[in-house]
């Protein structure tokens, strides 16, 4: 196993004078390849910024960020373009598909971006899509699919590049809990059978019970980490649940 | 109690005033357009408004015809500018949809989001027309300077008029009232799930692109066949005075224009977006997709801006041409500098005329009389000639044919630099209308006191010394026993400058008349003055370059407005797809470059044809003024279209420029 993603001591603040905010504070954990993990917090906790930062949408105050081997905090914005082209994937809680194109134009983009030739890219849209079962909704807009439908094609489009690494926020956000565990489920296919390594941010515990290990966040730092091991999905959940409360109970007593 | 509620009503207006101010200082990127928009117009009507009110222009008499057409044309486009402004004013509205559906659901009621918007746009319209009467100050010097070259008068700076600054914020106010009325009619009518969600509508795809693939290719084929057959028939005209092709033409290229552009917006991309290899050539899907739906939803709009902008091109052309080809034109109708006709028996002592030496005493007093040339016409009474032209008795009537002597014809055209006819049994025609010109008179012979006449030549270059359409000219000694039919003099004067108009009134008289049982009074004038007809021409011209000019740019500057507040408009959507091909990966090169793409299409598409169609109209009337034998002007044809293009092109470069920088600025550049 080979460490895919390895964050040491990463803070982030936002504002600046009198008012600042520490969203990240001080964070250090690494993902192996072929890993599914988690990251789990009440709002505000600094999951989404943890995610941005990784992400390269978001740059960090301090703290080193490597994925595959790479330093982020060290590249430009131009190599950080391509960066994100190559070797991440996206999902997020509103889809981000563009309504403009259709099912099959919003998979191919990032080949296109990489100025893939037609051929291939046709041959992997071909191969995505009948993986994740949307081959008959590839000539429809997003507006005629139904949400688990479009967050398919979403996660089509975040693995046709084959990345190192599969961001995923709140990617059941919008999804009622059938679609939800329909996602999950092509989560679960993605990362045991293609292999991808998936970081997902979620406040869902049922959700988070399909990952391998969960990272709970708490005023910007790691609070406490849940490994599924041998366990069922059944009993994670539980595992989860009992990490919320105490997460919960911990807020209160402060 | 009272006092309680004015002091809350005052509260709220503050506020009112308050979120509108900021709103403005917030805004003032999208508002730029909207702005520059308002205050070339706002310079346009003051310059406009300046001149009809102008002193400088009341000197001549005739220009009151030129006050009344200026006049018309300002109405004409102050109706035009009002409807575009209401369109401009709307887009704001549009652009904003969202805040103002929030400001709805925190409960303000929509008089009040009204009043907030129509504050706003009060302001901006308080701004530009500051800067525009600013602007129309030397807006308007630059025309008087341009009016006074056409009317041949001298140009001093010219001075404001009250009533101009008066009319303009009249029609300034007029335009913002209306503008306002179609902003409150929306803000009534619109939900505010429509307010807020609006911007989330998909647009509609397009139904049978194939068959507006071929609407597109059949009004191509019809602009060219409508152009090929509109040049075409200009020969008619010359010829035979007629024209059969040239109205159904004009429309059907008129519609094609439109009919053209709609058919592109709807299927360009369609038939693109079936090219694979392009396709998946980075953002090159997501520039037409981006493109498909806002450039078919508008496809009725493109129509419209690209007729208004190739009638911008082919007017604008028309009017200098018309002006270039002034002297050509007077040169031809007015051969010398006065010209006598006794037409009326001035010679027979009729009552109320004026006798030729009282006239050449008045003609004295205004200008210097350096020449006289008597010349006559004669009648031989019968119409040999005349029977030989087709068509000629259309009217049932049978007209004789009238002569001129050669020593009187060669008197007449050597001091105007023609070289001195010779005759030797021979006749020469000089036909002053093109059908007469078109008989074959080869075999056509002519026999007088003995002697037959061949055919020397059929002429129609020299210039019009009678309003006869055609006459013979023969050897003196064929006039034996021929009748004067009536007397001429041309007249030579001191080159200068002198009131024509004075001087025509002044030779101008009433003869008793009868008319339908009536006694009635008929106004004459025997001279034909050249100066007066020099005088008419550049009033005629200076209403028809500048108000063409003025229409010109006045629709060209609407056109720009509507593209770039179109564009801008969708920028809120816009922003969102370009932030997720941020995360896809597309660098902010490749984001500009799919941006640059997107608006310059959107841009280009209703203004490459009408730019283009400077070509044809150059060629056009290329060919007119060969037809007409204007070969010194054709030089200019070339360089009159390149400068009508070049300040189009600069204007659409402005526009364009300034809202692709608005729009990378909101977004691209977040991104960073």
């Amino acid at each position: 196993m080979n460490e895919i993603l390895k964050l040491i001591n990463v803070t982030k603040y936002y504002g600046n004078g009198s008012v600042v905010t520490k969203a990240l504070d001080g964070i250090s954990f690494s993902v192996e390849k072929g890993e599914f993990t988690a990251i789990m917090g009440a709002s505000g906790s600094g999951k989404s910024t943890l995610l941005n930062v990784i992400a390269t949408i978001d740059r960090v105050s301090s703290g080193d960020i490597y994925v595959d081997g790479q330093h982020l905090p060290e590249m430009k914005e131009e190599k950080l373009s391509a960066f994100r082209r190559d070797q991440l994937g996206f999902i997020f809680q509103e889809y981000n598909l563009l309504d403009t194109l259709t099912i099959g134009e919003n998979i191919s983009l990032p080949l296109n971006l990489k100025k893939v030739s037609a051929s291939e890219t046709q041959k992997e849209l071909d191969h995505v899509a009948d993986i994740l079962g949307i081959s008959d909704q590839l000539s429809k807009f997003p507006c005629e699919l139904s949400g688990g439908q479009r967050q398919r094609a979403a996660c089509a489009r975040a693995i046709i590049t084959n990345p190192a690494l599969v961001l995923a926020d709140e990617p059941s956000g919008a999804l009622d809990s059938q679609n939800s565990k329909t996602l999950m489920q092509t989560f679960t296919m993605m990362n045991q059978s293609l292999g991808s390594t998936i970081l997902m941010v979620t406040h869902d515990p049922v959700v988070g019970s399909y990952a391998d290990r969960v990272l709970f966040l708490k005023d910007g730092k790691i609070w406490s980490e849940v490994l599924k091991g041998g366990r069922s999905r059944q009993e994670m959940y539980h595992e989860i649940l009992s990490v919320t409360a105490a997460l919960g109970g911990d807020a209160d007593v402060i | 109690m009272r006092s309680c509620r004015s002091l809350r009503r005052w509260e709220v207006m503050q506020m009112l005033s308050k979120l509108a101010l900021r709103n403005v200082k917030r805004q003032v990127g999208n508002y730029l357009i909207y702005f520059m928009t308002v205050s070339f117009t706002v310079a346009m009507l003051f310059a406009i408004s300046n001149v009809i009110f102008s002193e400088n222009l009341t000197v001549f008499i005739m220009l009151m015809d030129l006050k009344q057409g200026l006049i018309g044309v300002v109405v004409f486009i102050c109706a035009v500018v009002a409807f575009v402004l209401s369109y401009a004013t709307s887009f704001m509205l549009k652009l904003r949809k969202r805040e103002f559906g929030t400001y709805l659901t925190l409960g303000m009621t929509r008089k009040n989001i009204l009043t907030i918007f129509i504050s706003e746009t009060m302001l901006i319209c308080i701004g530009a027309l500051a800067t525009g009467m600013i602007l129309g100050l030397f807006i308007y010097q630059g025309m008087m300077a341009l009016m006074m070259n056409l009317l041949e008068m001298e140009f001093s700076i010219a001075a404001y008029s009250v009533k101009g600054v008066v009319l303009t914020v009249c029609l300034v106010l007029g335009i913002f009232l209306l503008a306002s009325i179609a902003s409150a009619v929306y803000l009534k009518r619109v939900s505010i799930y429509n307010l807020i969600h609006g911007d989330k509508r998909v647009e509609k795809t397009v139904r049978h692109p194939w068959i507006w693939f071929v609407i597109t290719g059949i009004a191509l084929i019809s602009m060219i066949v409508s152009v090929i057959l509109f040049d075409a028939d200009l020969k008619n005209i010359v010829r035979y005075g007629h024209f059969s092709w040239m109205m159904p033409a004009f429309f059907v290229f008129a519609v094609s224009v439109i009919l053209f552009h709609m058919g592109l917006s709807k299927s360009l991309i369609y038939v693109l977006l079936r090219r694979k290899k392009m396709c998946a050539n980075g953002t090159n899907t997501f520039v037409l997709r981006q493109l498909s739906g806002s450039l078919s939803s508008n496809s009725m709009m493109m129509g419209f801006l690209a007729f208004l902008l190739t009638f911008t091109v082919i007017g604008a052309n028309f009017s200098f041409l018309q002006k270039a080809s002034q002297e050509e034109q007077l040169n031809n109708i007015y051969p010398y500098d006065i010209m006598y006709t006794d037409n009326t028996g001035a010679e027979t002592g009729e009552a109320g005329v004026i006798s030729r030496e009282q006239a050449e005493k008045i003609i004295e007093k205004y200008v210097h009389i350096q020449n006289r040339r008597p010349f006559s016409l004669y009648t031989s009474g019968s119409s040999e000639f005349y029977t030989q032209i087709e068509g000629a008795d259309n009217d049932g009537k049978v007209y004789t044919d009238c002569f001129m002597k050669l020593s009187d014809f060669n008197a007449l055209i050597e001091p105007l630099g023609f070289e001195k006819v010779t005759l030797t049994d021979e006749y020469m025609l000089i036909a002053n209308l093109p059908r007469v010109e078109a008989i074959n008179w080869e075999d056509f012979v002519y026999a007088r006191n003995g002697i037959t006449y061949s055919l020397h030549s059929v002429e129609s270059g020299y210039p019009t010394f009678c309003s006869l359409f055609y006459y013979v000219v023969l050897p003196d000694e064929a006039f034996e026993g021929m009748k004067v039919e009536a007397e001429y003099i041309a007249y030579d004067t001191e080159d200068h400058p002198y009131d024509a108009a004075a001087l025509k009134e002044e030779l101008t008289y009433s003869i008793p008349a009868e008319y339908e049982g009536y006694d009635i009074f008929i106004e004459r004038c025997d001279y034909t003055l050249r100066e007066y007809g020099r005088q008419s021409q550049n009033s005629t011209n200076a209403i028809l370059v500048i108000g063409a000019l003025f229409a010109a740019a006045i629709f060209l500057f609407m056109a720009m407005a509507i593209l770039a507040l179109k564009t801008l408009s969708s920028l809120s959507e816009d922003k969102q797809r370009y932030q997720i091909l941020y995360r896809l990966g597309a660098d902010t090169r490749e984001q500009s470059r799919a941006l640059f793409h997107q608006t310059f299409s959107f841009f280009i598409l209703p203004f490459a044809v009408p730019i283009l169609m400077s070509i044809p109209t150059a060629v056009i009337c290329r060919h007119i003024m060969e037809m007409a034998g204007m070969d010194i002007l054709i030089q200019q044809i070339p360089a009159i279209a390149s400068v009508i293009a070049g300040v189009m092109v600069l204007v659409y470069l402005l526009y364009y420029g300034a809202t692709y920088f608005i729009a990378k600025r909101v977004i691209v550049e977040p991104n960073l």
